[in-house]
């Protein structure tokens, strides 16, 4: 877990080292929409523009670093009140969209300057990415990793530190947000004094992804960083009880240790105690710090608490390590278990061997003689039952039984699924790290097919409405994945879980398209130099769409399951596409009228009639040029014309049918209408014999009467 | 069914009688005329015996030239002042005059030969002009909504 935690991380910088060897060459692209100009600045240095900011790409400013993104100086061009510094984000992680929204342009105590961020060309990537602009604070980092600590004296802690932090914890609780980026080296002196601290940056990659393992409470620390989850504030308290301890030691606590051995001595013995076991905390600081870092979250210190303590008051005290310890161990592959969280990992971690004892029932018992826990052997129990139930695919039923028994030894931990380790609300940033890290989303799709968090939801206890908010996304996501058309799918669950997800279609992936708005510029982009006959929605702007657009699509979706049926198709992504110029423009895609118009072939098929069909070609090119595809999707959306068309063509049909038939009557009736003229012929001849008698007796009695 | 044969069976029986009874009073009261007409309207006769055609429509086309044939013979016999057996023999046995009655029976019989061919051919022309007729408004129809009209026709119909 932990080391293929650290090989994330390893990726990650991998590629943004590579980025940073690449040469600045200016890029034909950089002067797109005004932004990404590249030039030489006064100073000589190269500098990009990137909306109200000049950022010099061969000044960075590694103080200010965030994990894999790297910060350059900036230069405010509209107000000169200070410094700044941009802060460039990996385009293969996603950014923070909710906190990026409450942060921007707003003074927060205790929390860097966000001035403002732009999506923009960056020549070091060449490619585009979100870059964040921050004001720089007045001093250093508090924590310099490799130099000599800038001491806090302890009795200022509360007034330095924790005061601050507090501030932004609350602020950003009231919004219903959470930092989780909470750190002694993410924070930086406000003023050069010294006087007070800012927290830095939170938004630039998921919650949790940059903090290092021993901030993360037990329950998270055991999901991949990708996937710690949004937590809450609790978990964001728990990392400022850890923050003040590394405040207080000078260093980050058990740095020495590696990660897998940090989760190990957490779950053994408490976060608190593993703390202090290594550790040598200012008595000062004892208290807030088991307070803070106490494992169950029920009992962890909150506002109140950490006020009572900042006013000199006692709080009450705390139990730091909660979690029940066996009577006698369970070994699983060759280690020995005493808690049901350490178990829980060691399975995880031995995934093939945990389950021999997980099968014959050991664990079962561990769990209702060693701890003495009736009701989790009673799950375990029903858990080993429905495996005996399963059909033929054996494996996976005990991947599946595995996997609900490490939920059921930690029901608050993170899902676990083979190599797959994330928290519920963590699923989204890491199917997207898995994604754009080339590990597929198949471990995701494996996960929620088997429907294991809906196994985790169940042993959540009692009644939290974050856990019915997240259940309910969760349906959402195992319909998404069952289906298989385009609209659909990973992509679908990609961007309703992760609302900064830039959009992954080959086509646009390089635009860094985070918000629909942006979408059909990108395209229009794409479609100056497209030449082949593909299509401008595939699978992920259809999700893309699906996900951003307000407006209603599964009409357009539902149609998108049936390529064959040539004519729905196109008229689905035509509609899909004039929806979004419809309601986010632009008015004139020139470019990406006549791609489309090329496309709308099968669409014309729409109409019946040759001269509407005629008519409605020959209206094609002339809308193409003004570049609206609102008027082309109306040219074959006319509803009132396609009825009209319709019902003509359906009593075309009738008429037609019914001519052939009478034609086949017709041909077919010689013999009966010989019949016919037989008897006709004979009665008329009857008749016309019966006349001329009588008009020869009339003569003749009137010529014998005169 | 047996009430409705019946009641033709009654009808026939009762037209029969007539006829015979007819036949005995125009025997009684004028016997040139008796003459005459059972000479003239033999062919008439042996229609009537030999005809199987629905409603006997051969038998009364025949009737009817033959009755045509016959009628001046019998107006020109009642013309004359006494009318007598010899008379109306002398009148009857005339090659001209059973010529002309048995030659209207003869025309009533190619009469009745010739209509049915004549509406057959009637009947068969205004078929093929109806065919024309549609056979043209379906090319019209496709003329108008091309393909897919007959995609749909083929679809509809397999």
């Amino acid at each position: 877990m932990a080391q293929e935690a650290e090989k994330q991380k390893q990726d990650v910088s991998d590629g943004a080292d590579d980025r940073d060897a690449a040469t600045a060459a200016p890029s034909a692209d950089d002067a797109d929409e005004g932004q990404g100009k590249e030039g030489p600045p006064p100073g000589g240095g190269r500098h990009v523009e990137i909306g109200n900011f000049r950022v010099f790409s061969d000044l960075p400013l590694p103080e200010f670093d965030m994990g894999n993104c790297k910060a350059y100086t900036a230069d405010n061009l509209r107000r000169d009140d200070g410094g700044a510094f941009a802060l460039v984000a990996d385009p293969a992680i996603p950014t923070r969209y909710d906190m990026l929204r409450f942060l921007t342009g707003i003074h927060l105590g205790g929390q860097i300057d966000l001035l403002d961020y732009e999506i923009a060309h960056w020549p070091l990537f060449d490619r585009k990415t979100m870059v964040l602009f921050y004001a720089k604070p007045g001093g250093g980092r508090v924590v310099v990793p490799g130099e000599k600590q800038r001491k806090i004296d302890e009795h200022d802690f509360a007034k330095v530190v924790v005061e601050p932090l507090m501030s932004v914890m609350q602020a950003v609780a009231d919004k219903s947000l959470t930092h989780r980026n909470i750190r002694a080296d993410n924070l930086f002196f406000a003023d050069p004094m010294g006087e007070k601290v800012v927290l830095g940056d939170c938004c630039c990659a998921p919650a949790g992804f940059n903090q290092p393992i021993v901030y993360e409470t037990a329950s998270r620390m055991t999901a991949d960083p990708a996937g710690r989850g949004l937590g809450s504030v609790l978990d964001d308290l728990y990392a400022l009880g850890m923050t003040i301890a590394a405040l207080g030691v000078g260093h980050t606590p058990l740095e020495k240790l590696s990660e897998q051995d940090i989760i190990d001595l957490k779950l053994a013995k408490g976060s608190f105690q593993a703390v202090v076991a290594h550790e040598k905390l200012p008595l000062i600081l004892i208290e807030p710090v088991r307070g803070l870092l106490c494992d169950d979250p029920d009992e962890r210190w909150g506002f109140a608490e950490l006020n009572a303590w900042i006013d000199g008051r006692r709080a009450k005290p705390v139990q730091s390590n909660t979690e029940r310890r066996a009577a006698r161990s369970q070994n699983i592959s060759g280690k020995d278990y005493y808690t049901a969280r350490a178990l829980a990992q060691g399975i995880s971690k031995n995934w093939v061997n945990s389950l021999a004892p997980l099968r014959d029932g050991s664990v079962e018992i561990w769990l209702r003689r060693g701890l003495a826990d009736n009701e989790r052997a009673k799950y375990m129990s029903e858990a080993i039952r429905q495996m005996q139930w399963a059909g033929a695919d054996k494996r996976a039923a005990e991947d599946v039984l595995i996997s609900k028994s490490i939920i059921i030894l930690d029901p608050t931990g993170a899902i676990r699924f083979k190599g797959f380790a994330a928290m519920v609300d963590g699923l989204g940033s890491m199917l997207s790290y898995d994604v754009q890290h080339g590990r597929g989303p198949q471990r995701f799709a494996d996960v929620v097919v088997r429907d294991v968090p809906s196994f985790w939801f169940g042993q959540q206890g009692g009644f939290s409405p974050d856990v019915q908010k997240l259940q309910q996304v969760y349906k959402n996501l195992r319909y998404y994945v069952k289906q298989q058309s385009a609209g659909y799918g990973y992509e679908r669950c990609l961007y309703a879980m992760v609302r900064n997800q830039h959009c992954l279609s080959p086509m646009i992936e390089h635009d860094y398209i985070v918000d629909i708005s942006q979408l059909l510029p990108a395209l229009e982009k794409v479609a100056e130099h497209i030449s082949d006959d593909s299509w401008p929605v595939d699978r992920h702007i259809a999700a893309f769409i699906a996900s951003r657009l307000e407006d209603d699509v599964e009409a357009q979706l539902v149609a998108l399951q049936n390529p064959s049926d040539e004519v729905e198709y196109s008229r689905a992504i035509i509609s899909m596409l004039a929806l979004v110029q419809w309601r986010h423009g632009p008015d004139n895609l020139h470019h990406l009228s006549h791609w489309v118009a090329r496309l709308m072939e099968p669409a014309v098929k729409v109409f019946h009639s040759k001269a509407r069909r005629e008519r409605v070609e020959a209206e094609i090119p002339k809308l193409a040029k003004r570049g609206n595809l609102v008027e082309l999707y109306n040219l074959i959306n006319d509803e009132q014309e396609r009825r009209k068309d319709q019902t003509e063509f359906i009593s075309a049909v009738e008429e037609y049918s019914e001519a052939e038939s009478e034609v086949f009557d017709l041909e077919s009736s010689g013999p009966a209408r010989l019949e016919l003229a037989e008897k006709v012929g004979q009665q008329a001849a009857a008749f016309a014999s019966t006349m001329i008698a009588l008009l020869t007796v009339s003569a003749m009695f009137l010529m014998h009467i005169w | 069914m047996s009430k409705r044969s019946g009641g033709t069976r009654k009808k026939s029986a009762f037209s029969g009688l007539s006829v015979v009874v007819s036949a005995v009073l125009l025997f009684m009261v004028a016997l040139p005329t008796f003459i005459t007409l059972t000479v003239g309207l033999l062919p008439s006769m042996m229609a009537f015996m030999f005809d199987r055609t629905q409603g006997r429509t051969m038998a009364r086309c025949i009737f009817g030239l033959n009755f045509s044939g016959v009628a001046p013979y019998i107006l020109e016999l009642w013309q004359q002042g006494e009318q007598t057996v010899g008379a109306a023999t002398q009148q009857i046995f005339q090659p001209v005059a059973l010529s002309i009655m048995y030659g209207a029976a003869g025309l009533g019989w190619l009469l009745f030969l010739a209509m049915p061919p004549i509406v057959a051919n009637v009947l068969n022309l205004s078929a093929q002009r109806r065919v024309s007729e549609l056979r043209k408004s379906q090319r019209d129809l496709i003329k108008t909504w091309g393909d897919s009209l007959i995609k749909e026709i083929d679809r509809s119909g397999s």
